[in-house]
């Protein structure tokens, strides 16, 4: 396992959801931790006087990456993670609104229909 | 295990686990590009809350979760979520006025 830094980190998972188009799944774990030892943890008796983080581990079954996230670097981390995967998700279904579809289906043929013949895509003259 | 159907009550329960006991339930996101799918899991290793979805709307659902869990799991268990559960514009409203106690 390694612990990278925030930005590595989500180069790094990028990569692992490019690697993983094709095939394979990516799973990504958070979890709240005090990097401590199970030892070290039992020595201290209140457990609210650890420090803790959030733990971050991504892995594709091959490689597992990981990193830390302290209450300072939150903000910052979560809208970057947001982006990555906002922008690798899109193997997702759209919405399927009747209306909705019917007017993007609609676009398209009106598209065609300029292309090729004008009287059979598009019946309805648009008002 | 079963899929929760309602999101709503997905959340719910999820944060519900996680207050619980916050040493041992992790959050995971499933992603598989392939098949178009995406599973969410919470569990303590003794409950086990699974919710999947296949529909692009649900990202932005997942989105507030990961910020759910992302506040809960930095700042502690009883950190105020109100500000990213809710929407947007509260979460601006909340900003802008500030929490009382400071100074």
């Amino acid at each position: 396992m390694v612990l990278l830094q925030l930005d590595p980190f989500l180069n790094e998972l990028t990569d692992m959801y490019k690697r993983n188009t094709e095939k394979g799944s990516v799973w990504v774990t958070l979890k709240r931790s005090s990097m401590k030892s199970k030892a070290a943890r039992n020595k201290v008796k209140n457990v609210d006087e650890l420090e803790h983080c959030c733990l971050v581990r991504a892995t594709d079954g091959k490689k597992t990456i990981s990193t830390m996230i302290t209450p300072k670097d939150q903000q910052r981390f979560q809208s970057s993670y947001a982006l990555v995967l906002k922008a690798h998700m899109k193997a997702l279904k759209k919405r399927e609104r009747k209306d909705k579809k019917k007017a993007a289906d609609g676009d398209k043929k009106e598209g065609e229909a300029k292309k090729s013949k004008k009287s059979d895509a598009a019946p309805k003259p648009a008002q | 295990m079963v899929y929760i159907a309602s999101w709503e009550e997905f959340v719910e329960r999820s944060i519900q686990l996680f207050r619980a006991d916050p040493q041992s339930s992790r959050y995971v996101m499933k992603y598989r590009h392939c098949d178009g799918k995406l599973v969410l899991k919470v569990t303590d290793n003794r409950e086990c809350l699974k919710f999947k979805t296949d529909q692009a709307q649900d990202v932005k659902k997942m989105e507030k979760l990961n910020n759910i869990f992302f506040t809960l799991m930095a700042r502690g268990p009883d950190a105020d979520i109100s500000e990213v559960s809710g929407k947007e514009q509260a979460e601006q409203l909340a900003s802008k006025k500030g929490r009382g106690r400071r100074q």
